[in-house]
């Protein structure tokens, strides 16, 4: 993956843009957090990593990450 | 139920797995396109859009609206696993065909299968728009085919 970031073009192009950077976002976030559980990282590590709280991590991902098997580490606080 | 709120419940819950498929915590437009498309709708057909197209022409979106922010994704995206049940909430842009589609008949029992594709069609902007232009889709032929189906009673599934 490579970024360049250009202002210019049309501003139809730069909304659109911003709707498929959050989607790339999400998708990076999903596929990150779950490798990091995966090996044995706890919440609180993923969260700060992020950059956002405990339970913001722990209520967007656990249900998937439980679902999928992933053997998580007991949720520290 | 009518045929038509089994129709629409089919093509909600389709439009939910695709857009769980995506990781995406809300159903979209182009996930219900993506369910039509599935389901088979003549005029989609006609016009080359099978699901597998359908699918295509939104990679491609996808691909060049990042590429708007200067960003390239070389050799796909890391891949999470999905959520593997819960429903999707429905999001703005499916809303918004949803109403668009319904606000085409006078009185709900008039709702064909069609005005769903019509609602999601007749949107004048955002992702699907962008990825039938991409796609080289005539966007108001199509949906005057659309109409053709209505009218023609041959939408009466």
């Amino acid at each position: 993956m490579s970024v360049e970031i250009s202002a210019s073009g049309e501003v139809a192009d730069r909304l659109a843009a911003v709707g498929a950077l959050r989607r790339l976002a999400d998708r990076l976030e999903d596929a990150a957090v779950e490798e990091a559980m995966r090996s044995g990282w706890g919440w609180p590590q993923v969260a700060e990593a992020l950059g956002v709280t405990r339970q913001a991590v722990y209520k967007k991902h656990a249900k998937r990450l439980i679902a999928a098997g992933v053997a998580l580490r007991r949720r520290l606080g | 139920m009518s045929s038509f709120d089994h129709y629409l419940q089919r093509i909600l819950i389709a439009a939910a797995a695709e857009a769980r498929a995506e990781g995406s915590a809300t159903t979209e437009a182009h996930h219900v396109l993506l369910a039509i498309a599935g389901d088979g709708s003549p005029s989609l057909a006609a016009a080359g859009l099978d699901h597998a197209a359908v699918a295509a022409a939104l990679d491609r979106e996808f691909a060049r609206s990042l590429a708007a922010a200067g960003v390239r994704v070389d050799g796909g995206l890391p891949r999470a696993t999905p959520l593997s049940d819960g429903s999707p909430q429905l999001g703005a842009t499916a809303k918004a065909a949803l109403e668009r589609g319904f606000a085409l008949v006078q009185r709900k029992r008039d709702c064909r299968p069609g005005h769903v594709l019509l609602g999601v069609l007749l949107a004048p902007v955002g992702t699907v728009p962008r990825a039938l232009e991409l796609a080289g889709v005539d966007r108001a032929g199509l949906a005057e085919d659309v109409r053709r189906e209505i009218a023609g009673g041959g939408d009466d599934r």
